[in-house]
């Protein structure tokens, strides 16, 4: 029997620098495939070749034994491949079932008839959503059957996912399994990329291990477990290093409180909550991804504002404070570490230095300051040493660095503002596992020396190995607030979701 | 780009015999100062994220009204410190509705030029070309005076440069302009004052409007209001653009725009030595101008992710 899909030595290379080389991979019908591996290891760019973004450089694809050239996504999807991104490709100012039916309307395109049509089909596939609703009303989960049904009303025979499951809440994430299971039952492949290895071991029939750009290993996935993926994927153990730590750590005692928040609101997503955040801590905020964890972080940090009438208090020090910018916030030493670095986080034209020094300069007044730039070598080269950021050019751009580094140099860059709260969000959210590691013991370093780290995640161990105290948010307020002794994943998720 | 300058000076230099002559290449240099000097403004606000389309509306109509008070018998030095005046208020203007207000740069520096000029027109003078002060001994050191056998003019240029030069890259507010015109988000949670920066930047860049208008008032005995209609703006555009400052902004330098200034010195010279007819000059300069646009967004994707795809997302 002849695989569905086969890449025989495939090599793309990117201006000359191979992304990937001399890949073997085979896709069978009707399973479903985990491509894991460290940031940069060429995840992205092999499941894009697989979709046709772009060409091989070398190498064939073979699709039912059949050599292919795909030249674009079109193309691959006429051959039955469709491929879900990370963000989704659907137009948000159209209905559900406009986006379903996109590009393959009738001259006269009756909406009634497509409604029900779209209607229909949904149910076929057990989608229990609106096909009249605007797809920017859908929550992240539902945007993603709505591309699922795309992919499936086109005919598609493979559809990958890069990290579908990022954006969504555990309840969310569940369906999605469900979901891909049964979409494999009507003999459907599907590829898909995570993070999170758990969902690979949980969801997947073969694993496909990628390493600097090359396939370590190819197995079924009950001759897998946790330890021998990340062995593959780094190369060395890590030895639980990271995880079940909790257990046998003492919390760091409270310092001096620095931030109280009293009944603050904004709109509909942070509902008057109250907490407080102490002195040489980690605060663990945990919630699903929409329960305003983020927003009132933001809101202490000035990038958004709270209601004008009602919207509470916030006390620095004991001192009432309200910021129309982030700028007086980061002048009173909060600083925010955003969860998306390349909307929020870095200057992409700069180098490690610039950014760093960038700042440096912010937290100063005088506007016609001279500026030096040994100094911001010398910031640059400190930062470099105290969080690990290795780079082969210290003059690099930031954006040719891997996302790990580029997380590092944004949290430099926040640190070098000296500040007394750091709110980190999302702190190792698309950075390989080795650099996590650091990550970790660098928030731990900070909290030692005095500093009031916050810390936002969804990521449960990361709550569970790091924090002090873990507050639990759900529909825009702190609903729980547990000790790391008493607290387990699944008492966490419980008051998360219930 | 630089070459590219270098390449086209050699090829008007062996083609025409005119072109390598003293007199030429001083006149090459006096009569792109005053776009070199707007420029300078561009540049300062393209690096920026931004655009000023205001600026030659601005320069006409804050010279013309400081040359018109002083016919009406106001001292000179008065007069044109109420044109200075005006400027500013005109480049706050505009950097507050873009900052605060936050409408796209675009639209509101075309609008204010409008009301500027119209404003001009209707209330503040009524002549369409005023004239310098006949015995002013302030434009006539403009216009006239030497320094090493080097116009005013020229010096001032290569001043202003220096200066801008000297802010953009070794001061506080030059590094936040990058910063900003890089990422603006990432720029406001770092904590600078991004607001502020931007009306700084369209006040300078109204300075240095007056301040090219100055020296054109100098250089010509006085101030026509039709240059506002004529394509000088995007000659302006031309030279930031052509000099390599990107249109998506943190990209470029003073060194850019001297290139700029350069190469479409040389090319307006070489088409005016060529003998080519105006409305055909503003043909090829507007191709040139259009290619120029392409490039650079071919070079400097103004979106971030598409930034990154090109570079191979892995």
């Amino acid at each position: 029997m002849t695989a569905f899909i086969e890449l025989r030595r495939a090599t793309k290379e990117f201006r000359g620098i191979p992304a990937f080389k001399d890949v073997d991979l085979t896709l069978e019908q009707g399973e479903i495939h985990a491509i894991v591996g460290e940031n940069g290891a060429g995840k992205s760019t092999l499941t894009k070749i697989l979709a046709g973004v772009y060409p091989l450089t070398a190498g064939e694809m073979l699709v039912d034994g059949k050599p292919v050239k795909l030249a674009s996504p079109a193309e691959a999807l006429a051959s039955g491949i469709a491929m879900v991104f990370q963000e989704t490709n659907l137009v948000p100012s159209m209905t559900v079932a406009q986006n379903i039916y996109l590009g393959d309307e009738k001259f006269f395109n009756r909406l009634r008839s497509l409604y029900i049509q779209a209607q229909r089909f949904l149910l076929s596939l057990n989608f229990y959503v609106d096909p009249m609703a605007l797809v920017s009303s859908l929550g992240a989960g539902k945007k993603q059957m709505v591309e699922i049904a795309r992919a499936v009303h086109h005919h598609a025979r493979l559809i990958i996912f890069d990290e579908p499951t990022a954006t969504l809440t555990p309840e969310e994430k569940f369906h999605f399994f469900n979901l891909a299971r049964r979409l494999k039952e009507q003999g459907m492949t599907i590829v898909f990329i995570s993070h999170a290895l758990e969902e690979a071991l949980m969801l997947s029939d073969r694993i496909t291990v990628l390493r600097d750009g090359e396939v370590v290993v190819t197995d079924k996935t009950e001759n897998f477990d946790r330890e021998r993926i990340i062995q593959a994927m780094v190369g060395r153990t890590l030895s639980g290093e990271l995880y079940n730590k909790a257990g046998g750590r003492t919390p760091r005692p409270y310092g001096e409180k620095v931030l109280s928040i009293e009944n603050i609101s904004m709109g509909n997503t942070v509902r008057n909550t109250s907490f407080s955040v102490y002195a040489g801590q980690v605060t663990g905020l945990f919630g699903l991804v929409g329960s305003g964890r983020t927003e009132t972080m933001k809101i202490v940090a000035g990038v958004l504002k709270r209601d004008f009438f009602h919207g509470g208090s916030i006390r620095l020090n004991r001192r009432p404070v309200r910021y129309a910018t982030p700028r007086p916030a980061v002048l009173d030493g909060i600083v925010y570490v955003t969860e998306d670095r390349k909307v929020e986080g870095f200057f992409e034209t700069m180098s490690i230095a610039g950014n760093v020094q960038v700042g440096k300069l912010a937290k100063g007044y005088n506007p016609l300051a001279v500026v030096s730039m040994a100094e911001a070598r010398d910031l640059a080269k400190e930062w470099s040493a105290r969080l690990g950021v290795r780079a082969i050019d210290a003059n690099a751009r930031i954006i040719e660095l891997s996302g790990g580094n580029q997380q590092k140099v944004v949290i430099a860059k926040a640190l070098v503002q000296a500040p007394k709260l750091v709110i980190l969000d999302e702190p190792t959210r698309g950075v390989d596992v080795g650099t996590i590691v650091e990550i970790h013991n660098f928030i731990n370093q900070l909290a030692d020396s005095g500093i009031a780290v916050v810390m936002i995640s969804s990521y449960l161990p990361e709550v569970l190995a790091l924090s002090d105290r873990i507050l639990i948010y759900r529909q825009g307020r702190v609903v729980e607030e547990m000790a790391p002794a008493e607290a387990t994943e699944a008492r966490i998720m419980y008051a998360a979701v219930h | 780009m630089f070459l590219l300058a270098l390449v086209l000076f050699v090829i008007f230099a062996v083609t025409l015999d005119r072109f390598l002559t003293a007199g030429n290449l001083v006149a090459l240099v006096r009569s792109v100062a005053i776009l070199g000097i707007l420029g300078l403004g561009m540049g300062l606000v393209v690096i920026g994220r931004g655009i000023d389309l205001a600026m030659v509306a601005t320069m006409v109509v804050s010279v013309s009204w400081s040359l018109a008070l002083a016919d009406t018998g106001l001292p000179l030095g008065t007069a044109l410190l109420i044109g200075l005046v005006f400027a500013i208020v005109v480049g706050l203007a505009s950097g507050i509705l873009i900052a605060y207000a936050t409408i796209p740069a675009i639209f509101t520096t075309l609008a204010m030029g409008l009301i500027v000029y119209g404003s001009g027109r209707a209330w503040l003078f009524q002549v369409d070309v005023q004239n310098t002060p006949a015995s002013s001994e302030f434009f006539d050191f403009l216009a006239r005076a030497t320094i090493f056998g080097v116009p005013m003019m020229i010096v001032a240029f290569a001043a202003l440069a220096l200066l801008v030069w000297a802010l953009l890259k070794w001061t506080r507010f030059g590094r936040f302009v990058y910063a900003t015109g890089d990422n603006p988000s990432a720029a406001r949670v770092a904590g600078i004052p991004t607001r502020l920066l931007v009306v700084a930047q369209y006040v300078i860049t109204a300075i240095i409007a007056y301040l090219a208008g100055l020296i054109m008032a100098a250089a010509n005995s006085g101030m026509s209001t039709r240059v506002y209609n004529s394509t000088m703006i995007y000659d302006v555009l031309l030279v930031v653009v052509l000099g390599g400052i990107g249109l998506s902004g943190g990209r470029g330098g003073v060194r850019n725009v001297l290139v700029g200034t350069l190469l479409v010195g040389i090319l307006l010279n070489g088409m005016t030595i060529f003998d080519i007819a105006y409305t055909q000059q503003n043909l090829i300069k507007s191709v040139i101008l259009l290619i120029a646009i392409i490039i650079d967004s071919i070079v400097n994707p103004r979106d971030e992710q598409t930034a990154q795809q090109e570079q191979g997302d892995i």
